[in-house]
């Protein structure tokens, strides 16, 4: 009746855990019944459990360290962009680490101008209103409460920030990138003003990014290359088109910030003159 | 000139950006029994208590991947048990306490009851489990959760966890016999008993 090779530790393992199913159950039963020493072997397995429950069970009626409970009630998020905005504010005080990567845009870009931005990073200049911009990001992006102006209802935030920095602004969409309008601030520039649209990542799933896009009238004879560089685990890719200087902003993988420069690219409103929209 | 694209208006500009008082309030329900598994898993209390610092820390960062259908209890102890393991990348000594200093560890945790000789016997003969056969002993055994639940934890399909919890117990159990050093328990049923392959 007994076949001994259809039967197995892990069977009668899982009859005390309570895993089997009727019939097997019933087979192990009937085992037990039929081989004392099995039984044995079941009891002492079952004295086992309790003593390891005996040993570990006091645990849960100790008191709770403060430590743990502190943490919990008191635990803020640290979110990137404060991270990011750490280390661009060290940044910052000093001088340009390293020249940063330059990055030609689709090799539209000549050689001459990427060059003539290079030199220009390599001596610390594009940069002023650049590095203002990464300035701006780091002050109002970790802002929890008021980190935008204005909030993104398209139409006055465009037409306000329009008129002030006396250049078309256009609320960029990101969200086929994951990222929303939030709304966007007026901001002083060293030549008039500038504007800040501030965008935060979609997917609920991840912690919160922000992303700032920074616009100004642009300086003549500025350089136009499409520029990357990094400062800390802040991204910043910038470039000057059709009368209007862009910087975006965020403690992103160059990638995604990439894309979300080239839809911003793709977005970007063509000059007043050409639109014939003069003021 | 404004398109047709609808922005979505950001009625919540103060971004809510850590986690709610109710999610809080079940970690804190939850401490004790994370507590326990983390005991069992690395013996010494302070280092058992700084694994479950760091399991609410990583579940308050990512409150939001939690799914409030699921029992939170399971959540947390798949994140200690996560964190268990990258602390041993980080830190091989977490887990090669000696013997002696794991019986000096859990006694000094409270004091002895019961069949103090077995409980003593049942610290050793965890410390000599792989972490693999513990951890799924100790889910399906202390935690009490059924293997499917303890797969869940640990990652693996329910047919692992009853295989480690079997060779876990048959492995405790031939450690407790030989240390013993009686005849008795270890005479007995043995040789009826023949893994099937």
């Amino acid at each position: 009746m007994s076949r001994p090779d259809d039967f197995s530790d892990t069977d009668l393992s899982a009859w005390l855990d309570g895993e089997l199913d009727v019939e097997r159950h019933a087979l192990v039963e009937a085992r037990l019944r039929e081989q004392p020493e099995l039984a044995a072997r079941a009891r002492l397995w079952a004295a086992d459990r309790d003593a390891l429950r005996a040993r570990l069970d006091p645990v849960l009626g100790e008191p709770v360290p403060a430590g743990l409970t502190n943490l919990v009630w008191q635990h803020r998020e640290p979110p990137r962009w404060a991270r990011a905005a750490v280390a661009a504010g060290l940044v910052i005080t000093g001088a340009l680490v390293g020249a940063g990567g330059m990055w030609q845009w689709q090799g539209q870009r000549s050689a001459s101008v990427i060059a003539a931005a290079q030199s220009a990073t390599a001596a610390g200049t594009p940069s002023g209103w650049v590095q203002r911009a990464a300035l701006a990001h780091s002050v109002y992006v970790p802002e929890p409460r008021h980190p935008i102006e204005v909030k993104a209802q398209e139409e006055h935030l465009s037409r306000w920030l329009t008129r002030r920095i006396d250049i078309p602004v256009k609320l960029f969409d990101l969200r086929d990138e994951g990222f929303e309008l939030m709304g966007g601030r007026l901001l002083p520039d060293a030549n008039g003003k500038s504007a800040q649209l501030m965008y935060e990542s979609l997917d609920a799933a991840a912690p919160k990014q922000r992303v700032t896009v920074y616009l100004r009238k642009p300086d003549s004879g500025a350089p136009t290359a499409f520029s990357y560089r990094q400062q800390g685990e802040l991204g910043q890719f910038y470039w000057v088109e059709a009368g209007a200087g862009y910087a975006l902003v965020g403690a992103l993988p160059k990638e995604r910030l990439l894309a979300l420069a080239q839809a911003i690219y793709k977005q970007q409103p063509p000059p007043l003159a050409a639109s014939g929209a003069a003021r | 000139m404004p398109n047709g694209r609808k922005i979505a208006t950001s009625t919540n500009v103060s971004v809510c950006v850590s986690a709610p008082p109710a999610f809080r309030q079940q970690l804190l329900a939850a401490i004790p029994r994370l507590r326990r598994y983390a005991r069992s898993l690395v013996f010494d209390a302070q280092n058992a208590d700084d694994l479950v610092q760091n399991t609410l820390e990583r579940a308050l960062g990512h409150w939001r991947q939690f799914d409030p259908r699921r029992d939170i209890v399971l959540w947390l102890l798949s994140i200690a048990h996560n964190a268990h393991l990258d602390g041993l990348r980080r830190d091989r000594r977490l887990d090669v306490l000696p013997p002696e200093r794991v019986t000096e560890a859990l006694d000094a945790q409270q004091p002895l009851g019961g069949d103090a000789g077995l409980r003593l016997d049942i610290n050793a003969a965890l410390e000599r489990l792989t972490l693999d056969q513990r951890s799924a002993l100790l889910l399906v055994l202390v935690e009490q959760l059924s293997y499917a639940e303890a797969a869940e934890v640990l990652q693996v399909p329910a047919g692992t966890v009853m295989s480690r919890v079997s060779r876990a117990r048959v492995a405790m159990r031939e450690w407790l016999d030989g240390s013993a050093g009686s005849g008795s328990a270890r005479a007995g049923s043995k040789p009826d008993l023949r893994r099937v392959v």
